[in-house]
């Protein structure tokens, strides 16, 4: 009993969190498809930087992990979840456990840090309580320790950007997207972004970020998944920006 | 679920576009004061029909000197036996109720009686001018066509009359108003969703920031919807409670105005007016909560 119950759960664990199994994804307007028989599996606590350049499917796997878009080919699951038997009412459950960031920061410029904060777990019905108790943790934990009445333009790119973070890990989700968050922010200010989603990772959070920032994905020796018009044309552990192969 | 969240959201989102809610508001109220006037007529005429259904009566005139119904020229004023034959006949007819007699001499006195303050009109007439008549109250009313069938043209009968037709003139008018009053009801409603729809649309394009990282961070699409909804539904329920003021002028201004003029022994009771309001308060809240809905459906996709 305790080695089938062992069994179970090192199944579990090592399913992938994220797992495109064959995937095409093709738009209506285009002519080549957005991702082409992609398979990429993501394990649980990874950190994955897809590379690649514009138009190369990128933003379209994010697009497809959050059931954004739908696929025409293929299957994904994500966090143990098939997503083409998910029924749509239960696609907003699917994206708590999904965190995500974007170049553009996109917070809500007449709320505060605090509230900017407050307000992904508020609109998920998060007890006052509760909220009080969390959102300074994770306000901390991106590095804004008081600042959490700055108002938005107040901030620099930089600091704007860790709220989105804040915000995008309040809710401790089971996988951070990162869509070029480093791509309005200066490099120096990046490596303290970089730094924030290094020590997210380390809580055991898998994160997949997009990116152009070569710097950046040399620097962190972490796997990369490279695309190229649609396909997937390197997936290399520890690996670095450009074609080191 | 938050409820201070959600109203602090609809109070923004109705500030936001006061110029369109006010439009809305306006248009609802306009629409759902025409159609619950329409309402009311329409509970009115109901009304006055089952009260004179019951009292209206068939008059059978017979004939006089001065008839114009060319049997009556021929045969003159009917016999002794010719009226107690009417009389018995009615009598023996199924649907006939009661039978009265009026004489020659009554009617004159009745007429003089009515018309007593316009001297003019009684001087003029005759009291050889005024037949002798039956009156025949009915079961139903609805019978009167197999009564006058059964005695047009029997010996010593001028004509039959009907004093529904009058009243049938009448409900015609009030009927006509209602329609009119439906109709453009109707063409109001139409434009109250249309506004209702680019209201919530408008109100949706300023708040799209806050819906996209509501969408992201996983709020369900109800918790996203509601605050649109309510802000729809409101507007619904402001202009319902003012198209609630103007169905109460119209039903003291207008219909019990006529009342005076026209005279009809009814009033509608303050529990048709209340039924009414409240029909007209609720059809507002639901169309511009169904506006919304289907609005942000199109444009407020999850």
């Amino acid at each position: 009993m305790v080695g089938s119950d062992t069994r179970h759960h090192n199944l579990r664990e090592h399913a992938p969190v994220i797992n495109f199994d064959n995937v095409t994804k093709r738009y209506p307007t285009q002519k080549r498809p957005a991702l082409e028989d992609v398979s990429i599996q993501v394990e649980k606590g990874e950190f994955l930087f897809l590379v690649g350049p514009s138009g190369s499917g990128k933003s379209t796997f994010l697009r497809l992990v959050l059931k954004e878009e739908r696929p025409n080919d293929g299957r994904i699951h994500v966090a143990g979840k098939d997503l083409a038997r998910l029924s749509n009412w239960k696609v907003p459950h699917l994206r708590r456990r999904i965190g995500c960031v974007f170049q553009d920061f996109r917070l809500l410029p007449n709320k505060d840090v605090f509230e900017n904060v407050a307000f992904a777990l508020e609109v998920i019905g998060k007890p006052r309580r509760f909220i009080r108790k969390v959102v300074p943790e994770v306000v901390e934990l991106v590095g804004l320790e008081g600042k959490a009445d700055r108002m938005p333009d107040e901030l620099s790119g930089g600091e704007q950007q860790r709220v989105a973070i804040a915000r995008a890990f309040v809710n401790r989700p089971m996988i951070l997207l990162a869509d070029e968050p480093t791509g309005n922010i200066d490099p120096a200010t990046s490596i303290g972004i970089m730094k924030v989603l290094d020590r997210i990772n380390r809580t055991g959070t898998t994160v997949v970020m997009a990116t152009h920032d070569a710097a950046i994905v040399d620097s962190m020796r972490k796997r990369v998944v490279e695309l190229e018009e649609g396909k997937v044309v390197r997936d290399q552990s520890r690996g670095v920006y450009g074609q080191a192969y | 679920m938050r409820a201070q969240f959600v109203l602090s959201e609809i109070w923004i989102g109705l500030r936001r576009n006061l110029t369109m809610t006010i439009a809305v508001i306006v248009t609802v109220a306009i629409s759902l004061a025409l159609f619950g006037s329409g309402l009311l007529i329409n509970r009115q005429v109901d009304q006055m029909r089952g009260f004179w259904e019951g009292r209206i009566q068939v008059t059978i005139y017979l004939c006089n000197e001065v008839s114009a119904n060319p049997q009556c020229q021929e045969n003159g004023p009917p016999t002794e036996e010719q009226r107690a034959q009417i009389q018995t006949d009615l009598e023996a007819m199924p649907q006939v109720e009661s039978v009265t007699y009026e004489s020659a001499e009554e009617a004159w006195q009745h007429f003089s009686e009515r018309f007593e303050s316009n001297p003019a009109l009684v001087d003029a007439a005759d009291p050889e001018d005024l037949p002798e008549s039956f009156r025949v109250a009915l079961h139903n009313p609805q019978d009167f066509n197999q009564v006058a069938s059964a005695f047009e043209g029997a010996p010593g009968v001028d004509n039959v009359y009907d004093e529904r037709q009058i009243l049938n003139r009448f409900f015609d008018l009030l009927s006509g108003l209602q329609n009119a009053a439906f109709i453009v009801a109707l063409v109001q409603i139409v434009a109250a969703a249309l506004l209702i729809g680019n209201t919530i649309r408008l109100s949706a394009y300023s708040r799209r920031r806050e819906t996209g990282i509501m969408r992201l961070v996983g709020a369900s699409n109800f918790y996203i919807q509601l605050p649109f909804l309510l802000e729809g539904a409101i507007a619904g329920l402001i202009g319902g409670i003012v198209g609630s003021i103007f169905i109460v002028a119209a039903k003291f201004l207008l219909l019990d105005g006529m009342q005076d003029y026209f005279q009809f022994a009814t009033t509608l009771p303050i529990s048709e007016l209340i039924y009414v309001i409240l029909l007209s308060i609720v059809l507002g809240v639901l169309l511009c909560s169904l506006a919304s809905f289907i609005s942000l459906r199109r444009y407020l996709r999850v």
